[in-house]
């Protein structure tokens, strides 16, 4: 499986530079490993305070439904709390932050909550530095926890908008999938109505779609109708006759409806011949020729 | 006289871009009072030079002016990119020539498409197209 850190193209450079940025020095990290041992002896009420808090507010309880998913959250909730008190910083380091970014977008939990929590956090960790380090000692380490926790926010950022980004490329996929509906007229002619911009993705998609449809259902006649297509350029009409020309190759003929005078007239200034397909402006004088040409195929197949 | 009363610039940088360029210069014709034959003229024309310059030159952009000359209203629409320039500009003129494997037919067709047409390009310099099209009066 490739690593979200990849698939983000997170490398050592990246690393070093968002460290730059974010002011993350090694002596943050030394200084966060000697508090690792105040850490640990806070980590349970920290914890406890963390989901009383999350708890008590509907916009975050509504995403622990029940003991197991608390008991569950609350483990990983600790990991990530000690791996603040590690001392390092490294593309593992990163990984398992951007995790966290894309767990929330799985369930659905929006930025604007993760960070109210991871300002929680900051404000608990403030609390047990102050009273338990010398004034210094407990400004300069908070300091440090916040740097490494501003860090993991934009991390965590980056993951969800990369993780959003996928999901919404997994619903335009599925709508143009959508968007290419063969229906079946009557045995043997099926219509395809082409509706919208047809880029080189969508061309690609219902070229596939139409073949595999006419061979599925023994097609000998293919009605496209483009009436609700915006543009027919010279690169929309390149397609629909290739489409026609592989259409032949597995048996059946393509009908063209749906132009418009307009949509005729550009097509002849452009220069194109289309004359390999019947052109109607009519579907159901589609539809006729294809039953008309049905009936001539019938009667010389019985002579 | 004529003079530019307004103008918009589109980049064009990825291939939805086309689909800005032509939405916007459909937008324009039937506002301005174009008629539908000339409105998809002025549209299809736009959607090959855009595309043109997403295909063979990887980007640029077209900016669409709407012009004036006293009585009529006129739409210019100006590609430019910074890409390989056209070598052979007699015969992708002529039509029928495509570096592409395709038709081969955008530029020399969105000239019959148009009133003004002028191209301008060499070999590495980048290609600048410039197309009106202007209502009936
Ligand atoms: N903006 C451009 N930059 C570089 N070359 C171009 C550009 N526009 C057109 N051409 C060249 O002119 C040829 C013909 O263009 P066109 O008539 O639109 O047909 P097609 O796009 O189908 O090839 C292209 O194949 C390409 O070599
Ligand atoms: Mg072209």
């Amino acid at each position: 499986m490739r690593t979200l850190r990849t698939r983000l193209g997170f490398d050592q450079r990246e690393l070093q530079s968002r460290r730059a940025f974010f002011d993350i020095q090694d002596e943050d990290l030394a200084r966060l490993a000697e508090l690792r041992e105040l850490a640990l002896k806070h980590m349970d009420d920290i914890n406890e305070e963390f989901y009383t808090h999350l708890l008590s507010h509907p916009e975050t309880k509504r995403f622990f439904p029940d003991d197991a998913t608390i008991r569950r959250v609350k483990r990983l909730q600790r990991e990530y709390f000690l791996g603040l008190f590690e001392g390092r910083c490294d593309l593992e380091y990163v990984e398992n932050r951007l995790r966290v970014g894309a767990a929330h977008e799985q369930i659905g939990m929006s930025p604007r909550w993760y960070i109210g929590a991871y300002r929680k956090y900051l404000s608990q960790l403030l609390d047990r530095f102050t009273n338990e380090l010398p004034v210094g000692e407990g400004r300069i380490g908070y300091d440090s926890v916040l740097k490494l926790i501003m860090f993991d926010m934009s991390l965590a950022i980056d993951a969800y908008i990369a993780a959003n980004l996928e999901t919404l490329g997994r619903h335009q996929a599925a709508i143009r999938e959508l968007s290419t509906p063969v229906i079946k007229v009557q045995d043997r002619i099926l219509l395809l109505p082409l509706i919208g911009a047809i880029d080189s993705q969508r061309a690609q998609q219902v070229m596939e779609t139409v073949l595999l449809r006419v061979i599925e259902e023994k097609a000998k006649v293919m009605i496209i109708d483009i009436a609700g297509v915006p543009v027919v350029d010279t690169k929309v009409a390149d397609h629909l006759m290739k489409t026609t020309a592989a259409m032949r190759l597995v048996g059946a003929q393509t009908i063209l409806t749906g132009i418009s005078a307009q949509v005729a007239r550009t097509i002849i200034q452009l220069g194109v011949d289309i004359s390999a397909m019947p052109t109607l402006a009519r579907l159901q004088d589609g539809i006729e020729l294809a039953l008309s040409m049905l009936g001539q195929q019938i009667t010389k197949a019985s002579t | 006289m004529v003079e530019t009363v307004q103008s918009w610039e589109v980049p064009i940088a990825r291939e939805d871009d086309i689909v800005l360029v032509r939405r916007k210069a459909r937008a324009l014709a039937q506002e301005r009072g174009f008629d539908a034959f000339a409105a998809a003229a002025l549209t299809t024309a736009a959607s090959e030079l855009a595309r043109n310059v997403w295909v063979h030159a990887g980007g640029g952009k077209a900016i669409i002016e709407e012009l004036t000359d006293g009585y009529r209203t006129g739409i210019r629409m100006t590609f430019v990119d910074e890409g390989p320039g056209i070598t052979d500009v007699e015969r992708v003129l002529q039509g029928g020539f495509s570096t592409a494997r395709s038709l081969g037919l955008g530029v020399s067709g969105t000239r019959r498409l148009v009133e003004e047409f002028d191209l301008q390009t060499a070999p590495g310099r980048g290609t600048r197209v410039v197309i009106v099209k202007w209502t009936r009066f």
